[in-house]
């Protein structure tokens, strides 16, 4: 069954059409989360009043953006809000200053992203940097070069102007090459 | 990551899109130029697209249990 007949079932109160929606995104929700949220109780914890606010809010769902994408906006208000009310020993400010190549730092990486699922260490370091990144430029870089959705889908979820977007997608890399190639530039 | 290298028109045409101008534009033009002469650039763009390929790759699963109680948390269950 199609996406839009479960989404319409699930309107109408088939709690069997509801299921199986959450079924369909919970990988995909829980995934996001952990990305975002670099803890796994914090990112079930998104998952699930993510999927209560679809529960609730489904009705006012009108199909002309996919459901996804709505989820998606869902998870990043969460952990924006998150964010925001946690101390800042856990969401550490970010410098914004122009991010720049810096030459002296280039070199070339020995680890391949291949081994990240093997690599303990490895993850450690990926969860360090990012989480020095504030909330607002991790959840753009994650739904743009992570997630690949478009510029313009990424600008709709955190309402940001399209070169918006572009400037805090360009920050947050140089920012997370920048930190990891200290650590993995010569391992 | 050697299998999945990104060309230099791919390369050039992410650049240009994220300035916002055409791939043809001056503007273009002369980053092309550079980045062909340019192995700091070349470095450091290969590092970003490492970067972001590190983050794709680094997933995790939801556990069955997991998935239990968040069926259970919306009312879902049998």
């Amino acid at each position: 069954m199609d996406e839009l007949k479960l989404i319409e079932l699930a309107q109408s109160g088939d709690r069997k059409a509801l299921t199986e929606l959450v079924k369909l995104y919970e990988q995909t929700v829980y995934n996001f989360s952990f990305k975002i949220c670099r803890n796994k109780d914090r990112a079930e914890n998104t998952m699930q009043e993510t999927f209560l606010s679809m529960v609730k809010n489904l009705n006012q769902f009108s199909g002309q953006s996919k459901l996804s994408t709505w989820l998606y906006r869902v998870v990043s208000n969460h952990c924006l809000m998150m964010a925001r009310t946690q101390n800042k020993h856990e969401f550490a400010s970010f410098e914004d200053e122009d991010a720049s190549i810096e030459e002296k730092e280039i070199a070339d990486r020995k680890v391949s992203p291949d081994k990240v699922t093997e690599n303990n260490e490895l993850k450690i370091m990926l969860d360090a940097a990012i989480q020095k990144l504030p909330a607002e430029y991790r959840i753009v870089f994650l739904l743009r070069d992570v997630e690949e959705l478009s510029t313009e889908e990424t600008a709709k979820i955190v309402e940001l102007s399209v070169p918006a977007v572009k400037s805090r997608l360009h920050r947050a890399r140089a920012f997370l090459r920048n930190e990891l190639n200290g650590k993995l530039g010569h391992a | 990551m050697p299998e999945n290298k990104p060309t230099c028109k791919d390369v050039m045409s992410h650049i240009c899109d994220n300035l916002g101008e055409e791939i043809n534009s001056q503007k273009c033009i002369d980053i092309k130029a550079h980045l062909e002469s340019c192995d700091n650039c070349q470095h450091y763009f290969n590092s970003v697209e490492t970067t972001i390929e590190f983050y794709k790759k680094y997933n995790v699963k939801l556990s069955d249990d997991a998935h239990v109680r968040l069926i259970n948390f919306l009312g879902l269950g049998e």
